[in-house]
């Protein structure tokens, strides 16, 4: 009898845990991503989905009566003044991502692999520090510099060459753009780099490559992820600046992230085409990402 | 800043902008004392204070200070940058705390038809006989039916006296001395205005909606395309004084500003005219407190208030009372109160209905070629 209850209550109470295990299971993922989930339906999610409902109504206005669904804002980005656009600030933004990954990898590779240990976190939060002011504050440093009185024409005099005439090119957006986003791909090339096996290069060394040899072949292929993940979200930031092509950029100066805003606050209020332009750079952007899920991360596992 | 955004000096720059955000934070720090219990006990706090939404550069501590000993209402201020973003804002209901608005003429025009804004009782105005007679009856809004007129101003070309010879004295000149302008001119960063100014310079009106003339305008600024730097409403201020720029187009009360520090940066309304710009006082139909927003218009239609204001923020009124106690250096400032034979030749810009998405496609293309 002392017997029966408590081999009878051991099933009981086995089974009674594992099913609080199995709720609390389903219970606890509900609870901690239900605010992160919330946060991003309401503040991602439908926000996105009523651009794209604006987006298909063509020519919408504030204030104005509706007019019947239809395609004729996406229709209107193939218009070649508007491709042209386009095709700007994707010129300004894969040139940026060039520009910060020629400049980023040295920086990252020497304070990640060949700098004093104990200065790496001090080298690295200098190498930040620019973020900590404001980018309109950073690109009006650049006139400064860049104007044809600025600071470079006067050094330049100084050493006898001759002044140059950069302000209002799209040389100095991408200048600008660079100098702003750079930190950010140092810092991702230095987490991806600081990762590196180091017993592998000391392999490739003994199995007599040389310094070229093993760079190429065990150092970048081991960062390609932290290259990927760091060029693509340089590309992506710099695809929706407009701050940059504004201040640095001249009289011919128009790209995509200038045309959305004067869609919704310029004279035109056409906040319909506003809406298709943001579409397609959400897409856009959406697309990379994807794209660097699917290669980026299975590298990141193969290790 | 493509938007048709216009005014006086300081509230373009962006330094000054955000120092004149950091004033608003300022003004907003006001609230706990509005619904402090020492003031009227009875009332609701709303009616204690007023907020009003408008340029950085129309108030100062002293013009608040002196209405609220006048009145006992407390003054909280948002600032806006450009007629357009402040619309999207009242439009997406973020105006609702509003009493007055500070829109620009066309603006008005835009809002009236939008049924944003409150027609206003007359009765409860002192002072409206005392405006200029070009502000008695606006072409934006017939007989000030919806707003009171409160600041003006036109655009110009700004240049610098010893570095540019001879000096221009029209829009032509942008054209004829192309050469030696060389990618050191700037023109606003606003389509209605540099086309208008093309427009002018043609001779045609600078609210032209026939498609034939904006297409001559566009080609015509194509021509000049070289010698424009870059497209900036507020940007060249500093680079006209180093030098980097020769000539900029501006708005006569930033040319006024920065010729107090510069005095060899002058000013010129081109000869074939060119736009003519008035900022207002309007009651917006969600109002909370149309009552301290009758105070303020009567406050600031009074001429002693809009004398010391002129006096101390340096924009023109269309007060005719306020001008005759100004200083007879103000008063005789051609560049703040141009002659009535020069004013004539101006126009203010007004909507163009379906021809804006005309000149938004020439902007475009002109900014991105």
């Amino acid at each position: 009898m002392a017997v029966s209850p408590s081999s009878a209550s051991t099933p009981v109470q086995t089974s009674s845990p594992s099913i609080a295990n199995r709720l609390s299971r389903l219970v606890q993922p509900l609870l901690l991503l239900a605010p992160a989930g919330v946060w991003l339906l309401l503040l991602l999610v439908i926000p996105t989905l009523m651009i794209l409902n604006i987006s298909l109504i063509p020519g919408l206005r504030p204030g104005e009566i509706p007019g019947a669904y239809g395609l004729g804002n996406f229709l209107r980005i193939f218009d070649p003044i508007n491709l042209r656009v386009m095709g700007r600030s994707l010129y300004f933004a894969i040139g940026t991502t060039i520009i910060c990954l020629l400049l980023g990898f040295p920086v990252a590779y020497w304070i990640a692999l060949l700098s004093p240990p104990r200065w790496r976190n001090l080298l690295l939060v200098a190498f930040v520090l620019p973020l900590w002011t404001s980018s309109l504050l950073r690109d009006y440093a650049w006139i400064t510099i860049l104007r044809p009185t600025g600071v470079l024409n006067s050094l330049l005099g100084a050493i006898g060459l001759p002044p140059q005439s950069l302000l209002n090119t799209g040389t100095a957006v991408i200048i600008g753009l660079s100098y702003s986003f750079l930190p950010y791909m140092v810092l991702i090339l230095y987490a991806s780099l600081e990762k590196l096996d180091r017993r592998l290069l000391e392999a490739a060394a003994d199995l007599g490559a040389n310094a070229r040899q093993a760079f190429l072949k065990v150092t970048v292929p081991q960062t390609l992820p932290g290259i990927a993940a760091g060029s693509l979200l340089v590309f992506i930031i710099s695809l929706g600046d407009f701050i940059a092509p504004e201040l640095l950029g001249g009289a011919s100066s128009m790209t995509i992230a200038r045309l959305i805003y004067n869609q919704f606050l310029g004279a035109t209020r056409n906040w319909g085409f506003g809406s298709a332009l943001s579409m397609i750079l959400i897409l856009a952007v959406s697309l990379a990402i994807a794209l660097l899920l699917k290669y980026g991360d299975r590298d990141i596992e193969s290790y | 800043m493509n938007a048709p955004s216009r005014s006086p000096s300081s509230r373009r720059r962006f330094l000054q902008f955000s120092a004149a955000a950091l004033s608003g934070v300022a003004l907003a720090n006001c609230r706990p004392q509005i619904a402090d219990p020492g003031g009227n006990s009875g009332g609701s706090g709303s009616q204690n204070s007023l907020s009003i939404y408008s340029w950085s550069n129309y108030f100062d501590d002293e013009l608040l200070s002196s209405f609220t000993a006048e009145t006992g209402i407390r003054i909280v201020a948002d600032v806006f940058d450009s007629n357009e973003a402040m619309l999207a804002r009242v439009q997406a209901g973020g105006g609702a705390a509003y009493s007055i608005i500070y829109p620009s003429d066309y603006m008005v025009q835009q809002m009236i038809e939008l049924d944003l804004l409150t027609e206003l009782d007359k009765s409860r105005l002192e002072g409206l006989d005392r405006l200029l007679d070009q502000w008695q009856n606006p072409v934006y809004d017939p007989n000030n039916a919806h707003s009171v007129p409160t600041t003006w101003g036109t655009t110009g070309l700004v240049f610098s006296r010893s570095r540019l010879n001879p000096a221009p004295a029209d829009w032509d000149f942008l054209w004829e001395q192309q050469s030696q302008l060389n990618g050191r001119l700037t023109l606003f960063n606003d389509v209605r205005e540099v086309m208008g100014a093309v427009l002018k310079s043609l001779g045609f009106s600078y609210n032209s909606t026939d498609p034939a003339q904006i297409e001559a305008a566009y080609n015509r600024l194509r021509e000049l395309k070289p010698a424009i730097a870059s497209f900036t409403t507020d940007g060249w201020r500093d680079q006209i004084v180093t030098g980097d720029l020769l000539v900029a187009m501006g708005y006569s009360s930033d040319a006024i500003d920065l010729a107090t520090e510069a005095p060899d940066i002058e000013y010129v309304i081109p000869a074939s005219g060119s736009s003519l710009w008035t900022d207002t006082m309007v009651i917006p139909k969600t109002a909370p407190n149309p009552e301290g927003a009758y105070a303020w218009m009567n406050f600031l239609l009074k001429p002693e208030n809009a004398a010391r204001a002129v006096e101390r923020l340096k924009f023109a009124t269309p007060n005719q009372a306020a001008i005759d106690l100004l200083s007879p250096e103000l008063r005789n400032n051609k560049n703040l109160f141009p002659p009535a034979e020069v004013l004539a030749k101006c126009e203010g810009i007004a909507p163009v209905g379906a021809a804006t998405e005309l000149y938004d496609r020439y902007w475009t293309q002109i900014t991105s070629a």
